[in-house]
């Protein structure tokens, strides 16, 4: 069976190699994008299943790219994490049609879960 | 738990006693007001540490901007506290504004990203640990874990770090050279240029003045030492290993012009054919890398090879294989002679599986100063094997101890002297991968856990050994390795055996605790706050300790499932460099090296974090506190603010009240035990008057006692004894300072009981006595026997006694103090009834089961 991809963009090396290590352990297929336009290239050469990315980026950020996913892959769900937690941001993103939002730190085993949560969504769907 | 809200109704009561008491008791009052304030911040601080501990433990993805942001917060916190422990000791260690300058100096390097995280040129492998980002490189890193963290013996020497490398390219204007190789137009060319410029370069005087003194160093120790000379290149994601690739000398003469020559062709490996091979073969750019170089003391090895704890290419990870020959290592890893195979299957005593004994015709020989010879092996033991059943039991198990403690399989090479002793060369990680396990299977099999759900996880994990529980502090010092410690309450003192622990359950604890901070830092799956486990839990029983997200237990056995193929669920995270680097911050902020207070290295120069500056400052917070207490019962002259206390022993003992000692019944002329609120002065006075602690009726002394003392022991009944008045005990709410004189021995009690056992501490000091200087030394020995059974941790000097202890819970330091004060009236006239060291075990076994009979 082909595995789940996630894709993964921050524009911090340490969030990306950290969630490879730990996503990877799950069983996912991971790439890591440092940021947001080189990632979307490679959304048209290949298929994602959950897109988790940063919130605020240099250049296209994180609503950006939700926008351009919802809209272009609807079968693929975005996570969006921040560093800048605050409520007006968390309802943008929802409003945006976002699978889940988290405050940076972000604990692992919440992200698994929600990533988990985001494929069988998916699934159902299909 | 909110810091503030358990400090302020203190400080408030304190507030309010303060406007209305007399001049003479305002130093400790102002003392105390500031002590508390101290205490407030350093909560605070431990609380942000105990956060980023958690954050960096693995289990979350942070980001630089996290790190800034917690570091601010508890930089501000830290800045804070030495402020107002500068105004409470009159700044009297401005020492430890250098050292915070130093510390916060290094984070700053590390919050910037600064590709050496550290500058020294050279260090000795005893200051090295793994993963500090010390620029050891990827091979000293570890085998300096080896030897500090698990004290196996790995030679003595020192590391030539990257920073060296740095150095040494700079001086000699290669930096350009190097950062141009990859688009060189021959790559060839441009190395073979490299390797010349590097071996005909100049030494800076920085790294060749601290190799010179390292090399003194050395030689103080080993004087007729030949050293190896290796190399250690400081790979980014652990995942290449160079095995083989970079120069590594033999039998190098510990003269510095040879320790250079040597040094210089193990950087210049850098730029060989073949590992310029291998690098483009895992597509890293040689410019990329730095080189560290190990130097180490050689062994003179009867035997010697590589062990892998788990062999690649099996599914069964149960197993390990050690490869051996006659004479030095080389021969095997390269191959150079035929070499024994044994596999072995992990257990508790590894057992041989499969052994194949081949023919060694030669062996390398270790000369002394020279490079190694190849020599014909003696016929007789060319068939033998290299390594007979008990080394290899002995070596599997630290081959398993090994690979346990770095959580992941191990590439180890080690030696076997003349006297027997198995050394160990290197543990670099074995690139293998395997299917991940799956959560434990226990919950499915129906086993019942004997804890479950109860307690509190510090640190995530699972380990499983034989529980061992201390009856003492100094019996964690007879802790096996592997084993899972249970005990009452947490103690930094933990610290020094925590690296080889499975597990850590305790009773009482907590997350922002010294120990949790350990725990943390060192990985040890913890769980604290679990009721009883002293008394479920059995000494000797071998349990699984199951400490993670989805769930908290522990099981009867060892649970190999449970395990996977470590000991211990590591954290893989240690795999991602950036995270290495990254969590490295918490080698200057959380590791703890100031354990004990009373040791004469318990000094501001010595803080190599903020966690020691937390510490130094809390335990010389209470120190100034103690000592202005005394001075103020000490030099009272007037009464005012002082009444004596009246108890139905003549104790002498005259209370000043800084704020909520007493209840307030209106001015009195003397008080009585139903009026004292104080809760640790209560406890004390309960234990003072347990029955048949206080004797009344004077000991008589021996004609010997008689003629040393010159003075019969004085009965303390009499109303008129002019010593009496001495007697003062310095009370508030959670505290008191007593300094009782009784006779001609001293006792000085202070102590803190409150509600958060972060501020709770007892420390006490004995002292003198009438008889003569044996039987004052048995008394001594008693009274530190009885207060390290009750947990202390004691110290003798000369006639001096010093026990403390900190951080215990509230209703155990209650319990505590009703003991010391039993104690401090059982003690009274001891020292006359110790006729020979028999009743000194004695007297300890009446005391701890509750008789006080002195006959």
């Amino acid at each position: 069976m082909e595995k789940s991809r996630i894709m993964v963009i921050d524009d911090e090396k340490i969030v990306g190699d950290m969630a490879k290590m730990s996503l990877e352990q799950e069983g996912y297929e991971v790439e890591t994008f440092l940021n947001a336009e080189p990632a979307l290239e490679r959304l048209k050469e290949k298929r994602f299943d959950v897109v988790v990315t940063d919130y605020k980026m240099k250049g296209i950020d994180g609503m950006e790219v939700l926008r351009t996913v919802k809209r272009d892959y609807p079968g693929t769900a975005v996570i969006m994490i921040t560093a800048f937690a605050n409520l007006d941001a968390a309802i943008e993103a929802l409003r945006g049609d976002v699978h889940d939002f988290f405050p940076k730190p972000v604990k692992i085993k919440e992200l698994k879960a929600s990533i988990k949560r985001a494929l069988e969504k998916e699934l159902a769907a299909k | 738990m909110n810091v503030t809200s358990s400090i302020m109704p203190f400080l408030n009561a304190f507030a309010r006693a303060f406007r209305t008491k007399p001049r003479d008791t305002a130093p400790v009052r102002s003392a105390f007001d500031l002590f508390g304030k101290v205490l407030e911040s350093n909560n605070k601080a431990l609380e942000t540490i105990a956060d980023m501990g958690d954050k960096l433990g693995g289990g979350y993805l942070f980001d630089a901007i996290y790190l800034r942001d917690a570091y601010g917060r508890l930089r501000e916190d830290v800045r804070h506290s030495m402020a107002i422990f500068r105004d409470l000791t009159h700044n009297r260690y401005p020492q430890l504004d250098d050292s915070y300058e130093r510390i916060d100096g290094l984070i700053a390097r590390v919050l910037d990203d600064k590709p050496s995280l550290s500058d020294e040129c050279v260090i000795p492998l005893d200051s090295i640990s793994w993963g500090s980002g010390q620029g050891a490189g990827g091979k000293m890193g570890p085998i300096a874990e080896v030897r500090n963290r698990l004290r196996m013996e790995v030679p003595d020497g020192f590391v030539v770090t990257t920073a060296a490398y740095d150095e040494y390219m700079k001086f000699n204007g290669l930096g350009d050279d190097i950062r141009r190789l990859a688009n060189a137009p021959s790559r060839e060319q441009a190395r073979v240029y490299l390797r010349g410029a590097i071996l005909h370069g100049a030494m800076p005087p920085a790294v060749s003045n601290n190799i010179a003194r390292a090399l003194l160093k050395l030689l103080e120790k080993h004087p007729s030492a030949s050293l190896a000379l290796r190399s250690s290149a400081d790979e980014e994601d652990g995942n290449c290993s160079f095995a083989g690739q970079f120069a590594s000398l033999l039998g190098v003469s510990p003269e510095p012009l040879a320790v250079e020559l040597a040094y210089r062709q193990v950087l210049a490996s850098l730029f060989s054919d073949k590992a310029a091979a291998y690098a483009a073969q895992k597509e890293i750019p040689l410019a990329k890398l730095k080189m560290a170089v190990g130097c180490m003391v050689m062994v003179d090895a009867v035997a010697s090879g590589v062990a892998y704890s788990t062999i690649p290419g099996e599914h069964d990870r149960g197993r390990m294989m050690i490869s051996s020959a006659w004479g030095l290592g080389e021969s095997v890893v390269e191959a150079r002679t035929g070499t024994d195979e044994f596999v072995l299957r992990k257990a508790e005593q590894p057992e041989l599986v499969q052994a194949t004994v081949r023919e060694k015709k030669t062996m390398l020989a270790a000369r002394e100063r020279c490079e190694p010879v190849e020599i014909d092996v003696a016929d007789e033991r060319r068939n033998m094997p290299s390594l007979d059943a008990g080394q290899l039991g002995a070596l599997g198990k630290k081959v398993m101890d090994i690979e346990r403690h770095f959580g992941n399989p191990r590439d180890i090479e080690w030696a076997v002297d003349r006297n027997g002793v198995i050394w160990f060369l290197q543990a670099r990680r074995l690139n293998i991968s395997f299917p991940e396990t799956h959560p434990p299977q226990v919950v499915a099999s129906g086993q019942a856990a004997i804890i479950d759900g109860l307690g509190v996880i510090v640190q995530h994990g699972v380990g499983a050994g034989t529980v061992f529980i201390p009856k003492k502090p100094s019996d964690i010092f007879d802790m096996p390795k592997g084993a899972v410690l249970v005990a009452s309450h947490d103690s930094s003192l933990f610290v020094q055996s925590m690296p080889s622990l499975a597990a850590i359950i305790t009773e009482q604890g907590s997350a922002v605790s010294h120990m949790a901070a350990l725990s943390r830092e060192l990985q040890v799956p913890t769980i604290v706050n679990v009721p009883r486990a002293t008394h479920i839990l059995k000494h000797g029983q071998e349990v699984t300790v199951i400490a993670d997200a989805d769930r908290l237990a522990v099981y009867d056995g060892i649970i190999p499932e449970a395990l996977g193929s470590t000991g211990r669920d590591f954290s893989r995270m240690e795999a991602v460099y950036e995270y290495r680097r990254k969590r490295y911050i918490l080698r200057y902020i959380s590791t703890l090296h100031l354990i004990d207070p009373l040791m004469n290295d318990f000094m501001p120069e010595r803080c190599r974090t903020l966690h020691d500056i937390l510490r130094f400052m809390h335990e010389k917070a209470v120190a100034e506190l103690v000592d202005t207490a005394r001075e103020a019962g000490r030099s009272f002259k007037k009464r005012n603010g002082v009444v004596p206390l009246d108890l139905p022993v003549p104790a002498g003992i005259m209370v000043m009240d800084l704020g909520g000692g007493l209840v307030d019944a209106g001015p009195v002329k003397t008080v009585g035990q139903d009026t004292v609120a104080s809760v640790p002065f209560r406890a004390i006075l309960r234990g003072m008057l347990r029955p048949g602690a206080w004797h009344a009726d004077p000991v008589r002394l021996k004609a010997r006692d008689f003629l040393s003392s010159m003075i019969r022991m004085p009965d303390l009944a009499t109303a008129h004894d002019s010593t009496a008045g001495y007697n003062v005990a310095v009370i508030s709410a959670n505290y008191v300072n007593m300094s009782i004189r009784f006779g001609y021995h001293f006792n000085m009690l202070d102590a803190f009981c409150s509600g958060n056992a972060k501020n709770n501490h007892l420390y006490f000091r004995f002292a003198g006595g009438a008889t003569d200087l044996v039987k004052r030394s048995r008394r001594l020995e008693l009274i530190s026997r009885i207060l390290g059974s009750l947990g202390m941790s004691v110290k003798m000097k000369g006639d001096l006694l010093i026990g403390r202890i900190s951080g215990l819970p509230h209703a155990q330091m209650e319990e505590l103090l009703e003991k010391t004060g039993t104690l401090i009236a059982y003690a009274r006239q001891l020292d006359a009834v110790l006729h020979d060291d028999r009743d000194v075990d004695r007297y300890e076994w009446q005391f701890l089961k509750g008789n006080y009979g002195l006959r």
